[in-house]
This record gives structure tokens, sequence and C-alpha cells, in this order.
């Protein structure tokens, strides 16, 4: 009953703007409208999206906002920014205005500025792929926007884990995509029947333009990535295989870890550390080179003599999913279900 | 002298009844302010109207008291056009919106949904009287706890670990715990965090490995998608389904941290398809399982078959698309895409037949 009187109200008040009068002093911004003091006299602004009738304005749903007091005027915040190339209807004592805020003229576009692996041949068993984006990603049903298609131009189905809450980092620029789990590993359900989501063969992955940034607007074009699919990759990653360039003592050069295989972007980060032999963590920063074949560490500080060792979380992964500790799919022995989880893994070097 | 001496022991044991509420309150340690919550992935109510929210951009787990709403009745609830009635609420489009999650306060039938919006600003939506009201976030009585990853792994390994990214894909509240599944970006596993609830600084923290029956001859990680805390047959289990496989139950009382907890597979449901949402109901003395399912119909099974399925499939289903397994019946109800429990019914999410996405009521009728 409430809120029928409150919609009666709104009603009235709207059917009163009939006597509309003089146009209303104001600016709008992504994040308010403010109507300058001169035309304040009500305490309430009511904003709908699209251009809305007079005549429409008793059954519309007006926008979710807040209105302020200022000493420049009166201030609606609505909930969500407003966007952009969108109209809107606003009503203000009696008045009603329409605005649209235009897409700034010199606004760079959504685009992809890389992809993880970088590696041109990817096993056929690949688990994971990352696509970085310029800025951030509106996240909602974003792996719609996602295809793998094949040389004949087909789109492959069932090629990624279609997740409710994407893997979106933070900033939310960075995009995990888990290759269907299913078909990628054997014996289950979907790989029987399906089986691996590709063959030996090229793909290119494309990321509709149709995607959109945070503030609403799309990518230009269509964003392409072609690669290879070549062997399948069932074996452990070995760091005692990783070879080490060690830098100059008293110098802040890089140390370079060269992996005998392209490594896993995701599941590096914040997975591998440098220790001195106090084992106080040497502070720096990693980055990975060479199609993420070589893990590069830049020190803060200049090299001191002594020995050090590089900690690698057993979660590091290759590109098919094998950790250190085990395989990504690995065949039910007797006694074999015991993994090392526990196990310290790190490469120890020396600068003299 | 009788009737005094009763209201004497009356008073007695009210005192005693209200010192041990005072005591049993979930809420002593709750503050009033801003929880900072940065985005709803998914919601469970818990007790005393408190809400708990996963929030996989921040990594937390927010308990909200939103005792303060009144019981009401939304046994008739309605909403046509849903998408378009919240992006309209939110001055935006369709396309610039996600509705996350729906829940129902078991406690006075209030029904909450979640909303992300492309900006990274979560917004939590409450009915009343077939109207969408905002439940603002930005000054609650709440508590909340950070999701990090182990301590001792991360002494061990002497490092200080940045969070890693880690999506709540289910929570559940059962008799002082916070369960939770979820999926990092990072490692294709089952993550199975139990948190002890109120949360305290010092965390009772497990993170559990669950393994489903291998299908034959491989093992697999895998992370749970969605699951309940229940009983069969008067033993607590967990029933839980996976992204790519069946439906799981594992004995509550046998899962361990930091061990291998193997599942006894006891349905699959259909290759293809990924479950969204399950829940229990209890109606007349019947027990039912609800599965809202991806690109499979609503599915219900009766806790009667599942308690009787004593078997383990250990084999994958040969024929495409076939199920197997604990017999389950398909409700005419498609593309539902959010569920819980209302009353003695239940109350979804559907992408209707037209294309309408709709909020509205089950018949309890299917479910007696």
């Amino acid at each position: 009953m409430k809120n029928f009187f409150e919609i009666l109200l709104v009603f009235i008040s709207l059917i009163q703007v009939t006597q509309a009068q003089s146009s209303l002093d104001f600016t709008v911004t992504k994040n308010q409208i403010l109507i300058k003091k001169g035309n304040v006299s009500e305490e309430r602004i009511v904003a709908f999206i699209g251009e809305i009738p007079e005549d429409k304005l008793g059954s519309s749903t007006p926008v979710l906002g807040k209105t302020l007091q200022t000493n420049e005027g009166i201030l609606f915040i609505p909930i969500v920014p407003f966007g952009w190339n969108q109209k809107y209807t606003l009503v203000y004592n009696h008045i009603i205005e329409y605005f649209e805020l235009t897409i700034p003229k010199n606004y760079e576009s959504l685009s992809v500025t890389e992809v993880y692996p970088s590696t041109p041949i990817l096993p056929s068993n690949i688990l994971k792929l990352y696509i970085r984006f310029s800025k951030p990603i509106n996240t909602a049903s974003v792996y719609d926007h996602i295809r793998f298609i094949n040389l004949a131009g087909d789109t492959l189905s069932r090629t990624i884990l279609p997740l409710e809450n994407p893997l979106i980092s933070n900033d939310r620029k960075l995009l995990t995509l888990w290759i269907e789990p299913g078909r990628q590993k054997r014996g289950l359900g979907p790989n029987k029947q399906l089986g691996r989501v590709f063959n030996k063969d090229t793909y290119r992955l494309i990321v509709t333009k149709d995607i959109k940034d945070s503030n609403g607007i799309s990518m230009q074009k269509d964003f392409i990535h072609s690669f290879n699919i070549g062997n399948t990759d069932r074996i452990k990653p070995t760091i005692d295989d990783w070879k080490i360039d060690i830098p100059k003592i008293n110098s802040i050069s890089k140390l370079l870890v060269h992996c005998s295989e392209p490594m896993d972007y995701g599941s590096l980060q914040d997975n591998i550390n440098i220790v001195d032999s106090n084992t106080l963590e040497v502070k720096g920063m990693w980055q990975l080179l060479e199609q993420e074949t070589i893990l590069s560490f830049q020190p803060k500080e200049p090299w001191k003599k002594g020995n050090y060792q590089i900690l690698c979380n057993p979660e590091i992964e290759d590109l098919a999913g094998n950790n250190l500790s085990r395989l990504f799919d690995k065949e039910i022995k007797n006694g074999s279900n015991k993994e090392s989880i526990n196990q310290q893994y790190s490469l120890r070097f020396t600068i003299n | 002298m009788k009737t005094l001496t009763s209201f004497i022991i009356s008073l007695i044991l009210s005192f005693f009844v209200n010192n041990a509420q005072a005591n049993s309150s979930l809420k002593t340690n709750f503050k009033t302010g801003n929880p900072g919550i940065t985005s709803i992935h998914k919601m469970t109510f818990g007790p005393e109207g408190i809400l708990f929210i996963g929030d996989s951009n921040a990594a937390q787990i927010v308990a909200v008291d939103l005792s303060e709403h009144p019981k009401i009745d939304n046994s008739k609830v309605k909403l046509d056009q849903l998408d378009k009635l919240i992006a309209d609420m939110m001055g935006t489009t369709i396309d610039q919106i996600q509705i996350t999650d729906m829940v129902v306060n078991p406690g006075n039938d209030n029904i909450y949904l979640s909303i992300n919006h492309s900006s990274g600003v979560p917004i939590l939506l409450r009915v009343e009287d077939n109207i969408l009201k905002q439940v603002p976030l930005d000054n609650v009585s709440y508590s909340k706890t950070i999701l990090i990853n182990p301590v001792t792994e991360e002494a061990k390994d002497r490092r200080g670990r940045k969070l890693r990214k880690w999506a709540v894909a289910d929570i559940k509240y059962i008799e002082g715990k916070v369960l939770l599944s979820g999926l990092s970006n990072q490692e294709f596993a089952s993550t199975f965090r139990s948190i002890d609830f109120p949360f305290s600084e010092k965390q009772n923290y497990s993170s559990l490995e669950i393994y489903h029956a291998a299908h034959g001859k491989y093992e697999t990680h895998a992370p749970i998608k969605a699951f309940i805390p229940t009983d069969i047959n008067g033993n607590p289990h967990l029933v839980a389904s996976y992204t790519c496989t069946p439906l799981v139950v594992f004995p509550m009382n046998e899962i361990k941290p930091s061990e291998h907890n193997k599942g006894r597979t006891v349905a699959e449901l259909g290759s293809g398809n990924s479950p969204i949402d399950m829940i229990e109901i209890e109606n007349e003395g019947n027990r039912y399982l609800l599965i809202a399912n991806s690109n499979r119909p609503l599915m219900k099974i009766d806790f009667k078959d599942l308690e009787a399925y004593k078997g383990s499939l250990t084999t994958p289903v040969v024929k495409k698309g076939a199920a197997v397994g604990v017999d389950y019946v398909n409700l005419p109800f498609v593309n539902v895409q959010q569920l819980d429990k209302l009353g003695d019914s239940f109350i979804m999410v559907q992408r209707e037949s037209n294309g309408n996405l709709a909020l509205k009521t089950g018949n309890s009728w299917w479910v007696k």
C-alpha cells in the first residue's frame, strides 16, 4: 500500500510537469547531475535511462541514486556512473530535460595487449590461456565474446569453461581462460565423448569486438591470435633442468633462469622467489621473457657475495597443467596416491 | 501459591534462556560501517538474518546483519523482464549487468538479488511487495574474513605471497562453519574451505582437497561447482556437483584437511551440462534435492532414492548425453539461472521460452 502511495506521489508530481517551466541550469558528468543553486527549489532529482516522453514517466523506473544539497546546488549521484552515448531523462521541479554524454574524442578504445602463452606452438592438452586487456573490461558474460576457430573458419564448440564468475584479475584487465578441463583431461565424460579440444593443427583465438570496457565501450575490431597445436605434454616440469645465468657481484644485473619449456603465466605469479643464505628474501621484480621460457629477476639492491636459493612453489605449472609435483591427469597405480605436496623445490646458486 | 511458584520458576528459566541466547549470539564481534565489498559473487544465509557474501575480487567473505528486514509474504512474487528492470534502475543497459545470485532469508522470506555492474560496483537488491529496493552496503553491521592461503604453507616457503585470484563458486553455512568451494586462476583443483564462524583473527582454517571417484583410470582434481551440506541416512554429508562431471557425496566426518578425500559418485547428470544451484526442500516429511543446470531442466531427486543408492559410478557414461545413477525427475522449468528455497517451495530466476527473464515462485505441488 505504501508503495502504491509512493508511486502515486511520483505520478502526481510528474503530471505537474505538464506545466513545464523554463529550462534548467544544470551540468552532467558520468558521476553526477548538478543543478545550479538558482534553480534549487525541490529536494529530489529524478533520472531515467532513455528519452522518456512525458506521458510515460509515471510507468518508467527511475535510476537509483542519492540526492545531496551542496554549496553549488543540488546533486544527484547515480548508483553507477552514467553511460556514454546513452540518452537519459532528467526531471526536476516539473521540468523535463534530456541529456546524453558523448564519448570523448580522444577516447582510447579497449584492445588486447597480450595473450599468454605467447609461444606459437601449444601442447594439445593446453589447459589455460590468459588475455590481457588495455583497460578494465565489463565481465558480464565475458566468455561469450571469446571463441576458437579452425583453419576452415568453423567455430569450435565447448572449448572454454564458461564460469559464471569469470577469473579476472583485480584490475579487471587479465582474464584467465580454462580450456574445457573435462575434455583436456583423460578419462572424463566430455573427453570420452567429445575428445580433446584441439588436434595437431592451426587455430585462431578470437576476441570479438563486441566485448566492452568498464565504460560500456566496445573494441574497434576483433582481436585475432593464431597458434599451432603440437604434441601432448604429459611430463612434469623439472627444475633441475633449468639453467641459471648468474649475475655479477655488486651489480643490479638480471638473474635469468632458462626453463626447459614454456611455463604457465598465471601459476608463476607470486610463486617463485629468491632467498639469501640467511633465508631473507631478496627484493626485486620477476618477469617472464622469451615466450615464457625465461624467468628474469631484477633485484632492487646490488647482488652481494653469497649463496642463494630460488624457491619454487610446487604449484608452478607447464602449459598442460602439469605442476612440479604432479601430472594434471595421472594414471592411478597402487600406492601412487601420495603426492609430494610438501616437497620443497629450489635451485641454488652462488655469487662470487 | 502454585501460580506464584510457577511464575518464579518461569522467571528464572526466562533469565537463563535470555542469557543463553545472548551468549550464543553470532554477532558479538560485528561492527558498524562500510565492509568494503567490491563484488558479490555468491551469497547464503546463516541464522539470525546473517547474510554471507562471497566477494571474489577482494578475496573475502563478509557477514552482514540483515535481520532488521521485516518478515514478508513473497509467495506470490513475480517480476517480469527482471534484467531490463534492474538495468533501468541502474541507468544502464542489460549487457552491463550480471545477476550473480539470488537468495532467500529462511527466517523472514525476504528475497535478495546481487548484481555486478561493468563499472565494478556491486549492488544488493531486496524484493518488497513485488518491487526491487536497494540494500545499501556502505553502512551495515558486519564481520568479515580474508581468504588467504594456509599460513603454514607461506611460513614454510618464507614467502610473502600475494593473494591469488580465487573465484567463489558456492558458499553455504552450517553449524558454526562457512563452507566454500572455488576455483583459482593458478591451479585446476578442488579447493574446498571450511571457516569457523563467528570469524576470528586466528582462523580455524581448513583447506580440503576433494576428489570425486576416479573415472576408471585417472584421478581427478576438479573444482566443486555447487554443493549443499545435508544429512544422508542420518549422517552429515556434503552433496557436491562438479563443473564438468557428476553428483558426488562425501561423509562430512570423514573429510580431513590435507588428505585426499574421495567421494562416491552417485549420478551422472548428462555431459555438456553444469550445475548452477542446489537446494534441499522438505515437504510433508519428504525431502527433495533440486538442481538448476546450465543445459538441462530443473532436476528433482528424492532423498529416499539418494539414501538407497549404495553404488558408486566408476566408469564414464558411454551413451552420449545419457544420465545414470540415482533416479531424477526433470521438472518443467528450463533455463533456471538462480534457485533458492522459499518456505516449503522454491523461487527461481528463469529465462522463459519467450525470452522473458522472470523472478517467480515454483509451485509447491512439484515438491510434495
